[in-house]
């Protein structure tokens, strides 16, 4: 499987960043703009390019309450969201497993190749194999 | 979007800025260290609640106890009752601060779950006091209304973890609850004088316990 299958919205550092935290919020929560900004550590500016790009996307939501100085931004992981980042982490895991499998495999010929250098060499030597 | 903190639109930054081509791999460590640190901040931290209201218990109530040990006729505290009440009344307020600086900047749901369960918690003891002003209005004896004094706040606060805890499926909180409510139903049978120590060390140590066990709670 190859990496095309994970989510592109969702498949950045940042972004992904964002979602995770998010989804570490029970459903009905949300999260104001300046503690986001504080957990995943960007500047205001570049959190609000991503958070558009979710947005646009259907996974978050953001909802402004108040004007001027009092304004506050909150932003909240929608049902979409939710499951995009669940189908996400699925693919993940299925790329991280494929990758585990071919790394044993790989290992397992290569210890197969060592085994049989070892016979060939015992045989060179004149060793019994029944020994 | 336009935010106190900045109201620039787009910077230019895009995934090449924080979205470098990622492996797999690479994905699962952002997920992994970006859900540990959510969590770790996140979560609220009963810790300073459970230990405050323990050394709140044992202090408190341990103090009434030395004052009214050796009473005959028992007579009761007035003042050291007095000066109980305002202790877990400042512990309750302390809790309350403490537990709100960490919920800074989360809203929906939980903000307004927090705020109700303070008020539901502020009523209970209002009602409490209410009712022990009505026992001793009714001729209660000094020995009936100290029992009553140090059941009442453990019952209330044990209903209070049990409900919370049920309806949240948070076993822990639930036991903490179960637990108080046995003790405050229970630990008058140990008399007017016996009850405090008894609720002291069964109610003090049950909160200071649920604050040891707290940071592996939040693991969970």
């Amino acid at each position: 499987m190859s990496e095309d299958g994970l989510d592109p919205v969702i498949h950045a550092p940042a972004r992904l960043r964002i979602m995770v935290t998010l989804a570490a919020l029970p459903d009905g929560d949300n999260l104001s703009f300046t503690r986001l900004q504080d957990l995943i550590g960007l500047t205001p500016g570049n959190l609000i390019t991503h958070l558009r790009k979710l947005e646009d996307a259907g996974y978050v939501s953001t909802q402004k309450n108040g004007a001027g100085v009092t304004a506050r931004t909150s932003i909240a992981l929608s049902r979409t969201g939710r499951a995009a980042l669940d189908r996400y982490t699925t693919v993940l895991r299925q790329l991280l497993d494929s990758a585990y499998e071919d790394a044993e495999l790989q290992l397992g010929e290569a210890w197969l190749q060592y085994g049989q250098g070892s016979v060939d060499a015992a045989e060179g030597l004149g060793v019994d194999r029944a020994l | 979007m336009n935010e106190q903190t900045g109201t620039t639109g787009g910077t230019g930054m895009d995934d090449t800025t924080n979205g470098t081509p990622m492996g797999a791999a690479e994905a699962a460590v952002i997920m992994r260290e970006a859900d540990d640190k959510a969590r770790r901040d996140l979560r609220v931290s009963h810790r300073a609640t459970f230990t405050i209201w323990g050394l709140g218990f044992i202090v408190g109530y341990g103090l009434i106890w030395l004052a009214v040990r050796g009473q005959q006729p028992f007579h009761g505290t007035n003042s050291v009752a007095f000066a109980v009440a305002a202790l877990l009344s400042t512990a309750s307020i302390l809790a309350g601060v403490e537990e709100s600086r960490t919920g800074t900047g989360i809203g929906g749901l939980s903000a307004v779950r927090r705020r109700i369960s303070f008020v539901s918690v502020l009523l209970g003891f209002a009602a409490m006091f209410a009712l022990e002003a009505a026992l001793v209005q009714a001729g209660a004896s000094r020995p009936v209304v100290s029992v009553f004094e140090a059941s009442a706040p453990i019952m209330v606060a044990g209903l209070f973890y049990l409900t919370r805890g049920t309806v949240q499926l948070d076993w822990p909180f639930a036991a903490l609850g179960l637990w108080l409510v046995v003790v405050a139903a229970v630990g008058g049978f140990a008399g007017p004088v016996g009850v405090w120590a008894v609720d002291a060390l069964a109610a003090g140590l049950a909160y200071l316990l649920m604050a040891a066990i707290d940071p592996w709670l939040r693991r969970q």
